[in-house]
């Protein structure tokens, strides 16, 4: 905002009066569409999710009742079924988050470091391939890979060749971690897992991790957006300094501790942003279950952003969705100041890190 | 983009930490393994889509008995033919092109105008204007979904190309990057135009949009793409299958709601065919995109 | 993706503008909050002003609308009528049911001179959904029976039933399923029930004869036991109740019993043992599990000797697997006598349409004997009126187990809100080889009790 304060002319108050007017025409196009198609349809939502609107004629009008918070106390604490699809939705897409958003993070920082060697040949080439899937629509995207994870598909031929029976994947709704629990030989969960339970679902459920299915979904969202993210970290390494030996992880074990304590801590901010932009993006899936699966098998790949549309548009709930889109929304802005606010409020060691942490806030205000 | 990695001073980077260019201390061995990493990272990320086009010209049934040869055994232009000729693709296509030229136009218009007037033009509430662009940059998008419909029948464009358009006219994002652009470039050329006695608007359209050229590239690429991969505002935009766009065609195609069986090269010569403008877009503007993230930073 | 991700790059630009609002840097901070309340002030009243002045999308009434076209329609059971064209909907199984289904429309226009168009729908409830919140409704649409309660009780439905000339004609049961607050709301298009199909050349190979058809659960396990090989699994369904549900009828059980939720009854469980047990030792499978989207492609694909579908079978196998000889046989009886399911979908009339009168003769029309009896013959389905059913069998006398259905098979509940309760048991059918049938039906009896209330 330094802009705004700091005078950089004054011209005389003729020319102002004409830039007055002049501003708001340049800027009223865009205040009309954002009014009109962000902020009135966030504030008509906002009554929906505290109204009996049933999906007929306008939701203005007299007939509506407001309903106070039922809707929703009946999606996070009504006992049916509502609160159960919302308990299960919220599972899945916490598994989603928890494993998309790390492995994202380093494998578009893996790839940055790999490309952003100087003397690398043909790295333009290398890119272009690792950027290449983030161009393509998450319809496209999700075909694809539904062809792929069929259960006679790519990836379970591949794993044939080394003698892997690959898992019948988008119709397959067990979850990871209790597969792999059942594999060591626990197949029940222990009776205070069972016994109690959080919006609806045992915490022994929401102990099952990804369906295998969601898994697929998983390695998909990790396939399109490292190459994004790689576009970031590149900037940001070239910007902390071609002189520093970024890439020289395989150079032995003292490029490996350079890598940690050098590169890592100037390349901090960036891993805010992209960690950040992960949550943000993970908590919204939509367009996959969409196109793929509808939620199935077993709503293990169902989330609360499709939950959402489908109880309003499909199942005539309109004020329960509308209420989970605000849940979802609390959250995502929840999660995001609190994860800013975790990564911020941590020491830094070194003095040379905190100036430049400092400019940082300082840039963010002036921008 | 430019927020975390702009810098408006330089960072100073002690010289015991400067080295001089780790691949010179690289073993041979440590090349090699480096090249074969890369290879093969490359070939995980390109082999699906070039699975996708070799599979777009098969049979279905040698789609299912061998889906990883990148050369079909019988080449068949079945899908192909399929959804030219009996189907409403080519619709799909048509509708997908419309809106997204017209999102491209508009957005380019209207997106510099307002980071423009942001960045450059002194008119009370100011602080206003850009206090809301920040409030509804936080309203992440799926929560969108059921108010855009309501406002949409409200208004009576439910069901209509200015339903499918307008809302995506403007987006917060553009105005930010026009609002730095403009900001980072020196103001002395347009203010001498002004000073002559030209109208703010013949300024602006003059002498300030040819001098954003790179800016302007920029948005152009993020209107295209983000409108041609839209979905979820056309689902809730639109009812009628005379303004199906590709994206929302092929949705519904993939999760099967339009056929029966599998019919994996029907659906990937149609994922194939949509991936194709942003492909070509992708390859035309490479330098820029690539450069995108150094470029929007340094301004 | 580059546009999500810019999009997102901003979006953290923003919070870390948030988080400096409320962190309070200095001056600018009360500014800056005064600032977005007044926006969301102004913007307010714009949505006010909005509101106030009607919005052209909605019918904010529906006596206004209805008064508009100068008819009394809705509760009074009389039909609007007007000049307009009619809009009808359909969610089409393929070609051929979609031409057949614009010919019939075509021929009836030229009849009565009323134009009208037929569109298919690529989702139908959401088109229908929209449709209707949107005031935009087409005027004749299929209609399954799970979503008749929940429109009917919004509004959204207009009922004709009683003013059909032919409605004594429906099966009883077909009426049942389309009643809901003792009003028949809708012309039943066809019905379809389910069989057990089998693959002729998979049953000879195994040395069966005719004489082998199951006539019981015994038999069922004995020849499923036979016909399972490395290459195939004996009987293959789809995983949902809308397959399963026939085992738990057969068992002489039912989600629901004269109005009331029997979904955990010991009959059920004995069903759900049943079909777990041989989930269990590889003789059943579900279609998704062998690698098939539904049954029929598992049995075009020979993954499956036998699969339990309904008449749509036929379509799809002539389409996707011409080569296939299959024979329709009668499910085998359980232990409490005989079952089957069955489908059916109806000619729904929106309460929004401007011109209900001819849309519901339209609906007589296409339900007429004759026009069912080419519909059958053109897609699949059986006529829902009984006085076809003679000639549909002389027709099809190798489908002939599908009518035989129609005696006793049961429907899938209609109350409001259970789409989402089977949705839910559909979604627990799928791990049923490792869940527990018990807590399985418990879950859903308290799911339907809730909506029963």
């Amino acid at each position: 905002m330094t802009a705004l304060t700091k005078s950089r002319r004054a011209k005389g108050s003729k020319l102002q009066r004409g830039e007055g007017l002049a501003g708001w025409l340049f800027t009223s196009p865009m205040l009309l569409i954002l009014g009109l198609f962000l902020l009135i349809p966030v504030l008509m939502a906002l009554w929906v999710s505290f109204s009996d609107w049933s999906g007929r004629g306008s939701p203005l009008s007299g007939s509506v009742n407001f309903v106070g918070l039922d809707n929703y106390r009946d999606v996070t604490s009504g006992g049916g079924l509502d609160e159960r699809n919302f308990g299960i939705s919220m599972r899945n897409n916490a598994w989603y988050v928890v494993l998309v958003v790390p492995i994202q993070t380093a494998l578009s920082l893996f790839l940055a470091l790999l490309v952003n060697r100087s003397v690398l040949r043909g790295r333009g080439v290398f890119r272009t391939a690792f950027y290449f899937p983030s161009v393509t629509s998450s319809v496209a995207i999700t075909v694809l890979w539904l062809f792929l994870f069929s259960t006679s598909g790519v990836i379970n031929k591949i794993l044939s060749w080394i003698g892997v029976n690959g898992p019948n994947w988008f119709n397959d709704p067990r979850g990871v971690v209790h597969v792999l629990l059942d594999k060591i030989g626990i197949s029940g969960g222990p009776e205070a897992l069972t016994s109690s339970s959080f919006l609806g679902i045992s915490l022994w459920e929401w102990s099952s991790g990804p369906s295998i299915a969601m898994f697929a979904l998983i390695l998909m969202a990790i396939f399109t957006t490292s190459g994004t993210f790689m576009l970031l970290f590149l900037a940001a390494l070239q910007n902390v300094g071609a002189e520093l030996d970024e890439a020289g992880m395989l150079d032995g074990a003292g490029a490996w501790r350079r890598f940690w304590s050098i590169t890592l801590p100037q390349l901090r901010p960036t891993v805010f942003t992209v960690v950040t932009l992960g949550l943000i993006g993970t908590w919204q899936v939509f367009d996959q279950i969409y196109t793929g699966t509808q939620g199935a098998p077993g709503k293990t790949t169902l989330t609360p952003a499709f939950l959402s549309y489908q109880t309003a548009f499909t199942g005539q709930k309109w004020g329960h969705g509308s209420a989970i889109a605000f849940i979802l929304f609390v959250i995502i802005i929840l999660l995001t100041l609190f994860q800013r606010w975790a990564l911020r409020e941590r020491p830094v060691p070194k003095r040379k890190r905190l100036r430049r942490l400092k400019s940082r806030t300082e840039e963010g205000s002036g921008a | 983009m430019s927020q975390p990695t702009k810098k408006s001073e330089p960072v100073k980077i002690h010289p015991a930490l400067t080295t001089r260019g780790g691949s010179r201390s690289a073993t041979p061995l440590g090349q090699l393994l480096l090249y074969a990493l890369l290879v093969s990272l490359a070939v995980i990320y390109v082999f699906p889509f070039l699975v996708q086009i070799a599979t777009s010209f098969k049979t279905d049934a040698e789609a299912a008995s061998d889906p990883i040869s990148l050369v079909p055994q019988i080449w068949t232009t079945q899908a192909y033919e399929h959804l030219f000729l009996r189907s409403d693709f080519p619709l799909w296509f048509l509708n997908s092109a419309v809106v997204t030229l017209l999102v491209t136009l508009g957005r380019v218009l209207f997106v510099s105008m307002a980071g423009y007037a942001l960045a450059r033009l002194r008119f009370r509430g100011r602080g206003l204007v850009f206090a809301l662009v920040v409030a509804v940059m936080a309203v992440p998008g799926v929560v969108l979904l059921i108010p855009k419909f309501l406002v949409l029948k409200q208004l009576g464009i439910y069901d209509s190309y200015a339903g499918m358009v307008l809302p995506l006219l403007v987006d917060a994002a553009g105005v930010f990057i026009m609002k730095n652009f403009f900001e980072s470039i020196p103001a002395s050329v347009e203010e001498q135009a002004r000073i002559d006695g030209a109208g703010t608007f013949r300024t602006f359209w003059s002498i300030v949009l040819p001098m954003a050229r790179p800016a302007l590239i920029t948005i152009t690429i993020l209107s295209f793409q983000g409108s041609w991969n839209e979905l979820s505002h056309f689902i809730v935009s639109t009812q009628s299958p005379e303004l199906t766009t590709l994206t929302k065609g092929v949705a519904q195609l993939a999760s099967g709601q339009l056929s029966q069986g599998t019919q994996y090269p029907l659906k990937l010569a149609s994922a194939a065919i949509m991936t194709i403008p942003v492909a070509v877009l992708f390859f035309i503007f490479q330098r820029h995109i690539m450069n995108t993230s150094e470029g929007a930073i340094k301004g | 993706m580059l546009g999500v991700f810019t999009t997102e790059v901003f979006a953290t630009e923003l919070f870390t503008t948030v988080l400096e609002l409320f962190k309070g840097e200095g001056h600018m901070r009360v500014n800056k909050i005064r600032s977005l309340v007044k926006i969301s002030a102004v913007l307010g009243a714009g949505a006010l002003v909005l509101t106030a002045c009607g919005g052209s999308g909605f019918d904010d009434d529906e006596d206004d609308n209805d008064s508009a076209q100068g008819t009394n329609g809705g509760e009074e059971g009389e039909l609007t009528s007007s000049d307009e064209a009619l809009e009808i909907l359909i969610g089409s199984s393929g070609e051929a049911e979609t031409t057949a289904v614009e010919d019939a429309v075509a021929a009836w226009s030229a009849d009565s001179g009323i134009d009208a168009a037929v569109s298919v729908a690529n989702d139908l409830p959401q088109q229908l959904s929209q449709g209707f919140a949107a005031g935009t409704p087409p005027d004749l649409f299929y209609l399954a029976p799970e979503s008749l309660a929940g429109y009917a009780e919004n509004g959204s439905l207009q009922p004709y039933g009683d003013e059909l000339e032919n409605k004594d004609d429906f099966y009883d049961t077909l009426v049942e399923n389309f009643t809901y607050d003792d009003e028949f709301y809708c012309a039943p298009k066809d019905f379809s029930t389910l069989a057990l199909v089998i693959n002729d050349d998979i049953w000879q190979e195994a040395g069966l004869t005719e004489e082998d058809y199951p006539q019981t659960w015994e038999d069922l396990t004995e020849v499923s036991k036979t016909l399972t090989s490395d290459d195939h699994v004996g009987l293959a369904f789809g995983a949902e109740f809308e397959r399963v549900g026939v085992f738990m009828a057969q068992a002489g059980g039912g989600l629901m019993a004269d109005d009331q939720p029997e979904a955990d009854s010991a009959e059920n469980v004995q069903a759900l043992e049943y079909v777990q047990s041989h989930l269990e030792d590889g003789t059943f499978a579900y279609a998704a599990d062998i690698g098939a989207g539904w049954g029929g492609e598992a049995l075009g694909k020979e993954q499956a000797a036998m699969v339990i579908e309904g008449n749509w079978i036929t379509g799809g196998m002539e389409n996707d697997f011409p080569d296939v000889n299959y024979s329709v046989v009668e499910l085998p009886t359980g232990p409490g006598g005989e079952g089957t399911l069955q489908f059916t979908n109806c000619w729904g009339l929106a309460a929004d349409s401007s011109n209900q009168q001819a849309a519901a003769e339209l609906a007589q029309y296409l339900t007429s004997a004759e026009q069912q009896l080419i519909f059958s013959d053109a897609f699949g389905p059986m006529p829902s009126i009984e006085s076809a059913a003679d000639e549909w069998t002389d027709n099809n006398p190798e489908l002939a187990a599908f009518l035989a259905g129609a005696d006793y098979a049961q429907f899938i509940p209609t109350l409001v809100g259970s789409v989402d309760v089977i949705g839910d048991f559909n979604a627990q059918l799928e791990s049923l080889a490792s869940g527990d049938p018990e807590a399985i039906l418990q879950s859903v009896q308290s799911n339907l009790e809730a909506i029963a209330e």
